[in-house]
This record gives C-alpha cells, sequence and structure tokens, in this order.
C-alpha cells in the first residue's frame, strides 16, 4: 500500500479544495496546481527537512526517473520507488550527494549528464536540489512510495455531463433562434454590439460557398437580389442543402480529419485504387443526411452492427484511411521487430484517429507514458489497441446493391444444402462399394490428370541445332522493369519429334540466372555439376522469396539430344509476382540464337502463356477401362431412387452456380479488414487476435503486460471496459456503441463544435481535435452545450442528430448574416473576433479556388464519384511509383472536375493545391493554415492549370458575346458575380484589347475579391 | 521571401493602432506564433546549414569508418557475439571494403579512396562514428533523420529553422531543397514539408533542368508576355489595393498586394542565382563541371554523378550567397532498378564507387570554395543518411542495413575541425561504448545551438503536444564546438 501516513490524505484534501477553487477561478493550469500545493505544503512539511521531499523531491523523480527506474523495469538495476530501495541498496548515500550514485548520474560533469537516458536532462536548479535533500540527509518519510505520474482529475469542461441549458430570453428582433440569443448575450455582457446584416449579394456569395463550395452563378445572384419573399433566404439555403454539391464540399473538411488518401504514403508510396468507395460513402451519407450516430457507427464496427448493408462495409474505410507502412507489412515479416513497430504504429494510427476524430481527445500522447495533462492512462491507451488488435487496411468486397447480396447469399445455401444431399448419398455408395471402389476411383482420378492434356500450337523456344552437346547457350527473358518475384517456373516442351515428347530438348545441365537490371547475374539455380533427370512435363520451381529482379536468364551447358544433334528448347518461363501474377507474359525474349520456325517455334513463345500439359494416349485407353468398370460397380451398387436424387441435386447445384456466377462480383473497398488476399509478409488475421502489450516508453523490445480491451473511463455511468473474451468484431462494436452513447461527454460537443468552426472559421473551442488540458476552453460553453444536446436529441429547432438542420439553423441565424466589416469599436475589445460582433472574412480553399475556376470558364464537369482523376502522369508502377505533377497536361478533360475527386498522393501532394494550404494526408487537419506567400502568387499566375483555363474562359465568354466590353462584362460577373464598375470595365476592357482577353482572363482569377468571401 | 509574407511578420513591420490588435489576435489565433524566436536564445555562431542527404543508406565502413579488422578477417565467418536481426540476409563472411583506405591532412583521418576528393578538407571536419538509428526500414529511418520523427507529419530541420529565424532575404525562398534529378528519395517531399507549422516554412524544391526550376516561376504560355505580364500586375495592384481599402483593418489584403510584387521580384532573382555561366574556369573545374556537352553511358559512372552533383553544389553557394538559409541536397532516388542510390544490398563497388565519387567532388568545392570567401565561418555543412551497412556480406559483394551504428560529419559554423567524436566498435556494428552513443537529436539540437537556439524552447503546439525537432531528446555536443 502507498502512503500509509497522513500525508497522503492531506495531499489529497488540498488538491480537493484547489481543484474546486479553481473551478471557479478560471482555466486551471497544471504547474499552477503544483506551484500553489508546493506553496500551502511547505510551511506544514517544515518539521521533515529543509527541503521538502514530498514537495518537491518525489515529483521531480517520479516525472523524471521513475518511468524506468521502478521494481518492474529496474533498469541498471535500480528502483527508486521505495527509500529501502534507493538508500538502503546505496543509490543514495544520506549526507554525501557526491558519493552517491543518483547524484553522479544526473550532474553534467565534463560533458552529457547520463541520466535521464534519452530525454532532456534536469536543469541546475533540480540537480542542485536533489543535492541539497542528500547533503541534508535524504529523509524519504516512512512507507513513502513513490507513484508514476498520472492525472487522474476528471474536473475539466469538456468531461462534465452534457445538460440541456436554459436558453437566454432577449426580447430583440435581431434574435432569430437560440443561437443568436446565446452570441447576444455574451456581446452585451463585453459591452460589443452587432454588426449590421450583410447585404444580398455578399450573402448568397457567402452562403452558396460555404454549403456547396462553389460560387452562385449571375443569374442566380440576380434572382436572389430581386426576390421580393421575405422568406427568400430561407428558400435559397434549403436549396443549397439539396443539392448534391453540398457532400461534396462537406465530405472534403471530414476527409480532412481523417487523412484520407489514394496512396499508403511511407516509402514507396503505393496506390490504393479502391479508397475511393469510402470518399463516395462520405459524400453520400452527408447527402442523405446520415443521422450521426449511424454514421459513427459505420465507420468503426458497421460490418458487425449492420450486416448485409454495404454501407457497413464502405464506412470502415474510415479506419483504414491514414497512412501505411509497406515495407514494413509486406517485406518485413511480423515476426522481426520492424514487423512488429510497424503494426504498433499502425495500431495507434487507429486508435489516435478514433479519438481524435470522435472525441477531440489527444489519446496518442499516452502511447509512452501516462498522458502528461489529461486523465489518460497508458494501460487504457493500450487497451483501446487492443480493440483494433486483429484488423489491418486491405481491400475487402462489397456490394452497391444489397439485393444481389441476399440473392448471393442465398443461392449459397440452396448449393451448401446439395452439396450435403450429394455427400450422403456419395458416403452411402461407399459403404456399399467397399474397397474396390475406391481403389477405382483413386486410378481414374490418377488418369485423369493424364489425360488433362493439352497443347498449343505454339511449341516454345528451340535453339538452333549443334553436333555436340557441350556447346552452351542461353536463352532470356527481360521483365522491362523490376519485378517483386516470388517464384520463376520453367516448362519443357511437348514435340512428338524423333518419339521424343515430354521434355524436349530440355537441357541436361543448365543454370538460372537472375539480376536486378543491371551489373553481374545472380545464379539461383545451379544444375551445372551433375546431368538432371528430364522432369518431362513437369514445371521447374524456383523460389526467389519476393527479390526483385529484372532480367530472367536460362544457361544450358549441356544440350539435350534429338536426332542425330543436340539442341536447348524450352515450353515456357514465368515469373510469379508477389500475388502470383505472372509478370513475364508477352515480355521480349532474347537468346544466342534461335531456329525461328514459327508457328511451333519462336522466341515470343518462350512467354506466351502456353506450355503443354500432359498427355498419356495409353492413359486414355486404361481410363475408359477403369471406367467401364466403375459404372458396372455402379450399376450393382445404385438404386433407381439414389440416381434420381442425385441427378435432381447436381442439377439444382449446378443452375444455383452457374447463376451465382452471373451475378456481379463484389466490388473493392480499401477498409479495414481481417480476411484479405496476402500479399508477401502480409496475412490477414482472419479474425484471430494479435497479443497486445502495454510498452514500456513505447518501445516494442520493451513489454509489460499483456492490454487488457477497453476505452477509457469518462464516468457519467459510461461502462468502458471491454471482456477480454470478445471477439475483434465485438470489441469494435463495443467501441461504436461507447461513442455514440447519449452519455458521452465528448462525442456530440466535438462534432457540433467541429461544423460550428467550418461555418465561422474558428470553433467555439478553438482547437477542434483537443478538448484537454492543452487545448482551449470553450468561448460559449452553455452554447456549445445547447447545440450539442438539440443535435443529440433533437428538439424545437432540429431533428434529432441532422447535419442538414444543424447547417440550417446555423447559416439562418443573425450571427452568420452579419457584415464581416471590421473596422470599428469593437475590433478594440475583441480584435481576433471570438465573440462573433461581425461575420469572419474568409480565403477560399484551395478545392474552391480549383473548383471556381473550373466553374467559372464553363470546364467543369459535374460527374459525381468513381475513381480519382490522376492530376500527375503515373509512372514506373510496379516498384515505387512515379508521380510527375511537371508532365501532366492540364487540357485533359477527365480532370476538369470537383477536386474532392481527385486522386490524393500522400507522399508527393499536388503543389499548387499544397501552395494553396490544402490538407496534408500524413496528418489530421481539423483547421486548414490560411497563408500568404509569393509562391501563391506564382501558382495562381503562372500554373499551366491557370493558363489552360485562361484560355478557356477567354473562349466561354468570347462564344456567348461579340464586343470586348461584353466579354470583359460577362467575364466579370462571372468571377465576381457582381457587375463591373465604370472604372473597372473601362481598365479591364482597355487591357483585353492590348494583351487579349486570355491574359485579362488569367489576372481576373488573381483578384482579391475573388479569392475572398466577405 | 515567403517568410516576409506571413501575416505574422507582416504585421510586426507595423506599430501601434490596430496593425498591433490584430497582431495580438493572430497570435493568439495561430498556435504557432508562442515558437517563433523573436530574440535568439544565446549568440549564434553559424548562419546557414547545407544538409546533404544520401538516400538509400550510405555504407560508413567503405567511406568514412576504417575497419582494419575487416581487412583482416575478410571472407571469414562473421560473428558479432551476440544475436542479430538482419532486415534481409546479409549476415555472410566479413567484407573488407572493396576500397583502399588513405590518411589525410594534419589530422591523418583515415578517408577510402572514392571520397579522396575530401582529403583536403578532413582538418575542417567533425566525423562523429556512433550515430544509431531506431529502424531498419528506409521510410522511418529517412524520416526520423530529416524531422526527428520516425513517422509522417512532421517538419523537417529545415522548416523549423526557417520558421524559428525567418528569412535573410526577399527574393528567394528561405529553405531551399534540390533534389536528386532522377527521383526522389524515400517520403518524396514529406521530408521537407512544413507540416503543422505555415506553409512559408516548407521547402522550395528546385529542379535546375526544367524549364520552371520552381514551380511555376514563368507562365509557359504563347499568349504570355512580358509587357502583358507588366501591365497585368499593375492592374491586379491597383483593383486588389482598392479591395483592400474598402476593407480597412484587414492586413491579409494588404500582405496579399505585396506578395505578387515579391512575386515579381523572384521571378528575376531566381533564374539569376541559378545562371552558372558568369562561374569562372577555375571554379566551374573545381565542381567538376568543365567538361561542357559531354555524354554519359547508359551504367552508372563517376563523371555523369561528379556533373550532376557538382551542379547542385554550385547552386546550393550561389543560393547561400543570396541569403538562402538552409539547402537541402539529395543523393540517390527511390529504391528501384538499375540502383541509383546507396542501398547497395548486392554491390556496394558498384554503386558506392561513383556516387560516393559524385558526392565527394562536389562536397570537396563547396567547402573549400565557402572556405575561400569566409562563408564556411558562419555555414554548418552537415552530411547524413538513413543508417549504415553491415560489416558482413550479403550476397557475395553486397551489404545490408546497419541501423544499429553509422557516421555523420559536420563542417564550419563554429564545428571544431579534424575532429573524431565517437567511434564504433572494430567491425563498424556497432559503437564502440554503447551506453553512450549519438542519435539525430543530438545532431539537430546541436545545429539549432549553434545557429542561437536552445532546442527546448523553440517548440509549436499540436494537437495538445508542445512538438520540437528534438521532441523529448537531444543533448548539445560541446565537444564538437569550437
Amino acid at each position: 500500500m502507498r502512503r500509509t501516513n497522513g500525508i497522503r490524505v492531506c495531499r489529497d484534501e488540498l488538491q480537493f479544495l484547489f481543484v474546486n477553487l479553481l473551478s471557479f477561478v478560471g482555466r486551471p493550469q497544471r504547474l499552477m496546481i503544483a506551484g500553489v500545493l508546493v506553496l500551502l505544503l511547505t510551511p506544514m512539511l517544515k518539521s521533515f527537512a529543509d527541503v521538502d521531499f514530498v514537495g518537491e523531491i518525489a515529483p521531480l523523480l517520479e516525472r523524471r526517473c521513475l518511468s524506468c527506474h521502478n521494481e518492474q523495469d529496474q533498469k541498471g538495476g535500480f528502483s527508486l520507488r521505495t527509500a529501502e530501495t534507493a538508500i538502503e541498496d546505496g543509490y543514495v548515500v544520506p549526507g554525501d550527494s557526491v558519493a552517491s550514485h543518483l547524484f553522479e548520474v544526473i550532474s553534467p560533469g565534463a560533458g552529457k549528464a547520463r541520466m535521464p537516458k534519452n530525454s532532456d536532462p534536469l536543469d541546475t536548479e533540480q540537480i542542485k536540489l536533489i543535492g541539497k535533500w542528500i547533503d541534508e540527509g535524504a529523509k524519504w518519510p516512512a512507507n513513502f512510495e513513490l507513484a508514476e505520474s498520472r492525472i487522474s482529475d476528471f474536473s475539466w469542461w469538456s468531461y462534465q455531463a452534457i445538460r440541456r441549458p436554459v436558453v437566454p430570453k432577449l426580447r430583440k428582433d435581431w434574435v432569430r433562434n437560440p443561437i443568436d440569443a446565446y452570441i447576444l448575450t455574451k456581446l452585451n455582457e463585453k459591452g460589443l454590439t452587432v454588426s449590421d446584416q450583410a447585404d444580398r449579394r455578399t450573402l448568397i456569395r457567402r452562403v452558396t460557398y460555404d454549403l456547396i463550395g462553389l460560387p452562385p452563378t449571375p443569374q442566380q445572384v440576380q434572382e436572389f437580389v430581386d426576390d421580393s419573399d421575405p422568406q427568400a433566404y430561407e428558400h435559397l439555403v434549403d436549396r443549397l442543402l439539396e443539392s448534391n454539391h453540398y457532400g461534396e464540399r462537406w465530405a472534403r473538411h471530414w476527409l480532412d480529419v481523417v487523412k484520407y488518401a489514394d496512396t499508403c504514403g511511407y516509402d514507396k508510396d503505393k496506390l490504393r485504387p479502391n479508397a475511393w468507395p469510402y470518399r463516395d460513402y462520405v459524400i453520400r451519407s452527408l447527402n442523405e443526411d446520415k443521422p450521426f450516430s449511424r454514421f459513427v457507427q459505420e465507420q468503426i464496427a458497421g460490418d458487425v452492427l449492420f450486416p448485409g448493408d454495404p454501407d457497413g462495409i464502405l464506412g470502415l474505410g474510415f479506419i483504414a484511411a491514414g497512412p501505411w507502412d509497406f515495407i514494413g507489412h509486406v517485406e518485413v515479416p511480423e515476426s522481426k521487430l520492424d514487423g512488429k513497430v510497424a503494426r504498433n504504429l499502425d495500431r495507434d494510427d487507429m486508435v489516435s484517429g478514433a479519438l481524435n476524430t470522435f472525441c477531440s481527445i489527444t489519446v496518442q500522447c499516452a502511447r509512452c507514458h501516462n498522458h502528461k495533462f489529461d486523465p489518460i492512462t497508458q494501460d487504457e491507451y493500450y487497451g483501446l489497441q487492443a480493440i483494433f488488435a486483429a484488423v489491418d487496411r486491405a481491400e475487402r468486397p462489397y456490394d452497391l446493391d444489397p439485393d444481389i447480396d441476399k440473392r448471393r447469399k442465398a443461392l449459397k445455401v440452396v448449393i451448401a444444402e446439395q452439396q450435403k444431399k450429394l455427400d450422403t448419398i456419395a458416403s452411402e455408395v461407399e459403404q456399399a462399394g467397399g474397397a474396390k471402389l475406391s481403389e477405382l476411383r483413386k486410378e481414374i482420378k490418377g488418369l485423369e490428370v493424364r489425360v488433362s492434356f493439352k497443347k498449343s500450337a505454339e511449341f516454345g523456344y528451340h535453339s538452333s541445332t549443334v553436333k555436340r552437346d557441350d556447346s552452351q547457350k542461353w536463352v532470356e527473358v527481360d521483365l522491362k522493369d523490376s519485378v517483386d518475384a516470388s517464384q520463376i517456373v520453367l516448362h519443357a516442351c511437348h514435340d512428338e519429334f524423333g518419339g521424343i515428347g515430354a521434355g524436349f530438348g530440355f537441357p541436361v545441365r543448365f543454370q538460372v540466372a537472375v539480376d536486378g537490371e543491371e551489373g553481374e547475374m545472380t545464379i539461383v539455380y545451379d544444375r551445372l555439376q551433375e546431368d538432371v533427370v528430364n522432369p518431362g512435363l513437369e514445371p521447374i520451381v524456383i523460389d526467389l522469396g519476393g527479390r526483385q529482379i529484372r532480367r530472367v536468364r536460362v544457361t544450358a551447358t549441356k544440350l539435350a539430344h534429338r536426332k542425330n544433334d543436340y539442341i536447348f528448347a524450352l515450353g515456357e518461363l514465368r515469373v510469379l509476382d508477389l500475388e502470383g501474377k505472372n509478370q513475364a507474359k508477352g515480355k521480349p525474349v532474347t537468346s544466342l540464337d534461335s531456329i525461328e520456325a514459327p508457328v511451333r517455334w519462336t522466341r515470343r513463345n518462350l512467354t506466351d502463356g502456353e506450355w503443354p500439359h500432359y498427355q498419356d494416349p495409353d492413359a486414355a485407353k486404361t481410363l475408359e477401362v477403369a471406367k467401364r468398370d466403375l459404372a458396372k460397380l455402379n450399376r450393382e451398387i445404385e438404386t433407381p431412387q439414389r440416381r434420381a436424387e442425385r441427378d435432381a441435386a447436381t442439377r439444382k447445384m449446378t443452375a444455383a452456380r452457374s447463376d451465382l456466377a452471373k451475378l456481379p462480383n463484389g466490388k473493392m473497398v480499401y477498409a479495414a479488414a481481417t480476411h484479405f488476399k496476402s500479399q508477401g509478409n502480409f496475412h490477414p488475421t482472419e479474425g484471430k487476435l494479435r497479443p497486445v502489450h502495454v510498452l514500456h516508453r513505447g518501445e516494442i523490445s520493451q513489454q509489460r503486460g499483456f492490454a487488457s480491451p477497453g476505452m477509457l473511463p469518462l464516468g457519467q455511468g459510461l461502462s468502458w471496459k471491454i471482456d477480454t473474451a470478445t471477439t475483434e468484431g465485438e470489441r469494435r462494436a463495443t467501441l461504436a456503441h461507447w461513442l455514440t452513447d447519449e452519455r458521452h461527454p465528448l462525442v456530440w460537443r466535438s462534432i457540433v463544435n467541429r461544423m460550428w468552426q467550418y461555418h465561422f472559421g474558428r470553433g467555439i473551442v478553438a482547437t477542434p481535435n483537443d478538448f484537454g488540458r492543452m487545448g482551449a476552453a470553450p468561448t460559449h460553453p452553455e452554447l456549445l452545450d445547447w447545440l450539442a444536446v438539440e443535435f443529440r436529441d433533437g428538439g424545437d429547432w432540429l431533428q434529432s442528430q441532422s447535419m442538414k438542420d444543424l447547417h440550417r439553423l446555423i447559416v439562418t441565424s443573425s450571427v452568420y448574416r452579419q457584415s464581416s466589416a471590421g473596422e470599428n469599436s469593437n475590433a478594440l475589445v475583441d480584435g481576433s473576433n471570438q465573440y462573433l460582433w461581425r461575420m469572419a472574412r474568409r480565403r477560399l480553399e484551395a478545392e474552391e479556388i480549383r473548383d471556381s475556376i473550373l466553374h467559372v470558364s464553363g470546364a467543369m464537369d459535374h460527374t459525381m464519384g468513381g475513381p480519382g482523376f490522376y492530376l500527375f502522369k503515373l509512372e514506373r508502377t510496379t516498384h515505387s511509383p512515379h508521380y510527375e505533377y511537371h508532365k501532366f497536361d492540364p487540357h485533359d478533360s477527365k480532370s476538369h472536375r470537383r477536386s474532392i475527386y481527385r486522386f490524393i498522393v500522400r507522399s508527393q501532394p499536388d503543389p499548387w493545391m499544397t501552395t494553396l494550404d490544402c490538407a496534408d494526408s500524413s496528418q489530421s487537419t481539423p483547421k486548414r493554415n490560411e497563408t500568404l506567400t509569393s509562391l501563391q502568387a506564382l501558382s495562381l499566375l503562372n500554373s499551366r492549370f491557370n493558363l489552360v483555363m485562361a484560355e478557356k474562359f477567354a473562349a466561354r465568354v468570347a462564344n456567348e458575346h461579340d464586343s470586348v466590353q461584353q466579354q470583359v462584362y460577362q467575364a466579370v460577373r462571372l468571377v465576381l458575380q457582381r457587375d463591373p464598375s465604370d472604372s473597372e470595365l473601362k481598365a479591364f476592357s482597355a487591357y483585353a484589347r492590348e494583351h487579349g482577353m486570355n491574359n485579362l482572363c488569367r489576372f481576373l482569377f488573381n483578384l482579391s475579391e475573388f479569392i475572398y468571401i466577405d | 521571401m515567403k517568410r516576409i509574407l506571413d501575416r505574422r511578420d507582416f504585421l510586426r513591420g507595423t506599430s501601434g493602432g490596430f496593425g498591433s490588435l490584430a497582431l495580438a489576435m493572430m497570435l493568439q489565433e495561430d498556435a504557432c506564433a508562442d515558437g517563433a524566436v523573436k530574440v535568439l536564445h544565446h549568440p549564434p555562431k553559424a548562419k546557414r546549414v547545407v544538409q546533404l542527404f544520401m538516400g538509400g543508406a550510405a555504407s560508413h565502413i567503405d567511406l568514412w569508418d576504417h575497419k582494419p579488422m575487416l581487412e583482416k578477417h575478410h571472407g571469414e565467418k562473421s560473428d558479432f557475439g551476440e544475436h542479430v536481426e538482419a532486415f534481409q540476409n546479409g549476415l555472410g563472411p566479413w567484407m573488407k571494403s572493396p576500397f583502399s583506405f588513405q590518411p589525410y591532412g594534419q589530422s591523418g583521418k583515415m578517408l577510402s579512396d572514392v571520397v579522396a576528393p575530401l582529403g583536403d578538407c578532413v582538418d575542417d571536419m567533425t566525423f562523429i562514428h556512433n550515430l544509431v538509428g531506431k529502424t531498419g526500414v528506409h521510410s522511418q529511418a529517412t524520416y526520423l533523420q530529416a524531422t526527428g520523427f520516425q513517422r509522417p507529419g512532421f517538419p523537417g530541420m529545415g522548416s523549423w529553422v526557417s520558421y524559428a529565424l525567418g528569412s535573410i532575404n526577399e527574393n528567394l525562398p528561405t529553405f531551399v531543397v534540390l533534389p536528386d534529378h532522377r527521383g526522389f528519395a524515400s517520403n518524396g517531399p514529406k521530408n521537407w514539408g512544413s507540416a503543422f507549422l505555415p506553409a512559408s516554412s516548407q521547402g522550395t524544391a528546385i529542379f535546375p533542368q526544367r524549364s520552371n526550376p520552381i514551380e511555376d516561376l514563368t507562365p509557359q504560355a504563347d499568349f504570355a508576355t512580358a509587357e502583358g505580364d507588366r501591365a497585368g500586375l499593375k492592374l491586379l495592384s491597383k483593383f486588389n489595393q482598392q479591395f483592400q481599402r474598402e476593407r480597412p483593418g484587414d492586413s491579409r489584403l494588404e500582405a496579399r498586394v505585396r506578395s505578387y510584387e515579391l512575386a515579381a521580384k523572384m521571378q528575376l532573382s531566381a533564374p539569376e542565382a541559378l545562371d552558372l555561366s558568369g562561374e569562372p574556369a577555375h571554379i566551374m573545374k573545381l565542381y567538376g563541371l568543365d567538361r561542357a556537352g559531354a555524354t554519359y553511358p547508359d551504367t552508372i559512372n563517376a563523371a555523369e554523378e561528379e556533373e550532376y552533383f557538382g551542379r547542385k553544389c554550385l547552386i546550393a553557394r550561389r543560393l547561400l550567397e543570396r541569403g538562402v538559409r538552409f539547402v537541402q541536397i539529395w543523393s540517390g532516388n527511390d529504391n528501384s532498378f538499375p540502383r541509383r542510390n546507396w542501398d547497395s544490398h548486392e554491390d556496394i563497388e558498384r554503386d558506392h564507387g561513383p556516387l560516393a565519387r559524385g558526392m565527394a567532388v562536389g562536397t570537396a568545392a563547396l567547402l573549400k570554395d565557402l572556405k575561400q570567401s569566409g562563408m564556411l565561418d558562419d555555414t554548418i555543412v552537415l552530411w547524413t543518411t538513413e543508417f549504415g551497412r553491415m560489416p558482413s556480406t550479403q550476397g557475395s559483394k553486397g551489404r545490408d542495413h546497419n541501423p544499429y551504428v553509422f557516421t555523420n560529419w559536420l563542417a564550419g559554423g563554429g564545428i571544431k575541425g579534424g575532429v573524431t567524436h565517437g567511434e564504433s566498435d572494430q567491425w563498424g556494428y556497432k559503437p564502440l561504448d554503447r551506453s553512450s552513443p549519438t542519435q539525430v537529436y543530438d545532431i539537430h539540437a546541436t545545429i539549432l545551438h549553434l545557429m542561437g537556439i536552445n532546442h527546448k524552447q523553440l517548440s509549436v503546439r499540436h494537437d495538445g503536444i508542445d512538438r520540437r525537432l528534438t521532441d523529448v531528446h537531444g543533448h548539445v555536443i560541446r565537444e564538437i564546438i569550437a
């Protein structure tokens, strides 16, 4: 037991006192608590020693030493847990700091201090303090044990239960809904005043970009400005929320947070050709206004909770969205440390992805030690890893049409039933037929293999003939690119010439060598020392274990006898990659010489995918006899009833099989998976849970006990432990339920805060991924809670968990409709506008700029969904794909689609988009940066995309209008959603006349008014 | 140029009134503001850094770290005295270097013949032979050396330096990257990305051989003319200023107008910085660039490597002269075939020979050139790689990965000359003193220290953690500081 003396009580009581105190004072700071504690404890503890062990030394040792020097790890054979182990074992010599080992290792001496190892050294004051404590006798209260520092204080705003607050009652016309009431109350409190409502042109531009990410057309602006209906704005909002473009815009926000990309990242950065169905799932879910709980549950455990629903599998793209280390999984086996590190980091990404996204807590800080600021222990962190212990990221099938899935299942049932019937009949027959029957069957099976011979007209490669068997000949296949090869397979020829048949021309002595595209060949198969037995038509398989090769050369040193001469012939050479695909097929063949006598004999026959299979005419005859014998025996055994039953069952089964084959195959999505096709060393767990250990300092080589699965203890009556006997699916399902429990204090606040932030440019909590003590405090805590409850439960203002209703509520508020003009006395009080006395002006995001340029230039193809389009030229895909942006032609109309559908390369992001602050898919981006650089100016002026679009834009207005002035007029209306002023019209027209409309259009894309939304 | 346009920097130049209020607002908004170094923590010794990064993992024992024991026991069964987990299967017999070693300089430092051109410089260099890594996986190891973390999502050292110290020129990027002309090493541009730091601190890749050496530097369209661009920029400036005047108090709009002025300046200064035609003949010769119009065979060869690496080194010097703060030069592309990087699993001599020769000629020229102009005094040159290679054989002539020990060297900018700090064991398998190896954090801490920055004080709050280049590690290596 720890701290049996009175000090513990004393400290705890004081801590309790402070926490209560601080909850009134404001945001508690850990340092402040510590500081105040020390201050108050010091006089009480004076009697122990001059240096206060409990208040000063113990916390220091706990924080900086104990994680290694405890009784469990005992690094250097040294534990600081108790006075016995620290003092009595001689590491601390009371009264003599110079003789104390502890003091020696923390002192810098000549160079750097030896301890703390791999960490920042203690500062001079701390070292002095420890020295003083030792010199004063190293007083250590009896029975006082050090404990690893951990935060156990849940008295922080975000962990408190959410209760529906009472909406302030304000009798003002300005208040359209409760949002206005909360905001206005706070403004009044702060002595701030609201801004005017924005004009209609500003409003339609603002809300259109905000909800669908595209500009309104000049017609739409005109109609809205002229609309006399008092509900015109509400109708506009309804129209925008009904548009499918809404999902395209808001899915991008979600994908920023979940790190979505179409490649794996890390070394090689392999493609994920089937990541996009998850992206389309997010777009569709938002457009369908899917209830938020359902949206969460599908993304964590949809396969378990909604079996048969494709969305349940598509949603799991969430877990797989982040980076994945191909080398660490496919090339390095899980048994090696590097393989284990890769899998640990992979689970870390899943855990942090789920908890950052849905709970806004930085759980990943507890991977190496207890969380330093929030109440999350290392054990709890690894408990979360244990939930993902059996899942990997891989492709798995889903069906878009649930009816098809239903039919597939039904047909499979039919097949299984009929198979069972046939099995029963078969076993009855077996019993009746006895030993004779099984012998006959075995014979027939063997014969049938030999009879199934096939040979094409293309025999293979054939060298020229020589008179001696000892001349050397070679044939070589160039794979044209390096291949990760698992096997080379050689097939001999079959030619009846000279009565030889199978194994025709196969060398008596030979070797196989490979290389990695240049330099010397490495021998991988050596039969040079002894004559080999002709393999006939048995393939020769050479294992390469994933080695990278580019060329394969077979060299014969002792040739095969033909009639009166010697030759080297080979039917087929196959190179199987890690997925078993033949990479040699159709690849060029060179050789020392060749008789080149097509169709039968030519070099290219070596890689034509055709080789002879065994045939034995005698076997066919024997087979017939055996079959007759079997039929006779069967007639003796079988009854007409049995025959009829079997025929019926076979018929039904065949029909079901053929129906099944006609059903469309399940399409693939890259998602969390337990069953998938192996690739190199990357094998499916098939649901078997990997052991997850708590790792000391996050080091894979320093395993502590097994982690027990669980979530986080958040109180509120939420249970958080998971039985260790649960399956992996049950674990994820439990997590999904926990994340959508109405009592959860974080989830509901997290999502409404994210949505608020995207509308206003700043969250009620300014750190949307961190509601912990290192994050920001809410500016409007009651409003946050009111939104969370109203969103969760529904109420007067919105339907339960309808994201569209929440958008509607926000954008129809008076707060949202304010002008963004900011030069007034409010700015002196609240320059950052955190209390929203005006609307925030914002720069368009990278995607909005690109989409707007496509839109106004008339090039936009609005096709939704499907595989991502490339903005680069893709080269050298077999090894490390090269994504060559500078070789891409922006005229390619396949790329003229909305930016949400672009193929996102994780390690080589699009330079144009990156310059404009688009999200980095290597990390969760809850809020984009907004920077201003001269590289942005260059991108918008000179990128080939902008230049091509400027031409298209100019052609569009020229097509619609004759005079330059009319063209300029229309161009300005399209870009800025307003008519040009006289001075603009004059200056722009003059420029266009002198330098062409192309150039004018190019510069219009650079106007601040185009890039900024008031 | 980029840095100066950061909102914060822009505002720093204004005084009083709404400007400083807005600054306060942005500092509050922008979590990064806490970390930027407004006053250096101590007097600096260096202003600039050149980081030479060898992609694929260059062998310490074939270049810098001479091992007589391998010569003595060449061909004998290797015995490490403990279980070794090789990345592939490279635990064959001990293998001596295919290159011979000679002593150089006053310090008598032993160097391999393939890096002999650096023999003249050893008395300006500090070698650290006891670097240890954490992983033998290329990608993670590259991240670790480039960003201090073995996962994606962290800023490169150059970004931290740019972020902390800002620009010392107006017309060029603060942090420039010269990638291998054949392609990117592991992780590509993520090695120099700004991650959670402002985009203005990211590395700008320059491809001298492309028509636009900096992305979008000039318009590639028939209709674009110099005259049209000048007039267009004037027009743009007029209406963007009008837009700004109508929205007083929004400093971003003013900064945006200025960004176009600076872009125009960069259009002039960048091509000038990359134009080598004015370099005198002896300088071209020094950098191995005196074979204009030479053609090269398809297979890897030393002459071609000299030309490509030398060109990057000379461009680096020109950029440093013009106020670029951090230049990162890469040697070696991805791990595909034929090998054009240092990942010599098959044949050390074949790949390391030409790559090392090219690197050594260019690097020696850069060190000498910087020294003669006095710039080496406040420019740190760091040579690094992913990890080392095993003293045992892979196949018959190659070496497997060795994350357990490898070499870095530094020169200039307050670094001692002619010094070896930290040694590897007799085989070059692990550090001689396993209890006190050097880690990348120590290298990073030392470089920041020389630039006047305390590595523990340069931090940025990101997702609840105060992130820094050195994570929770790092000791300044005082022994190598002059």
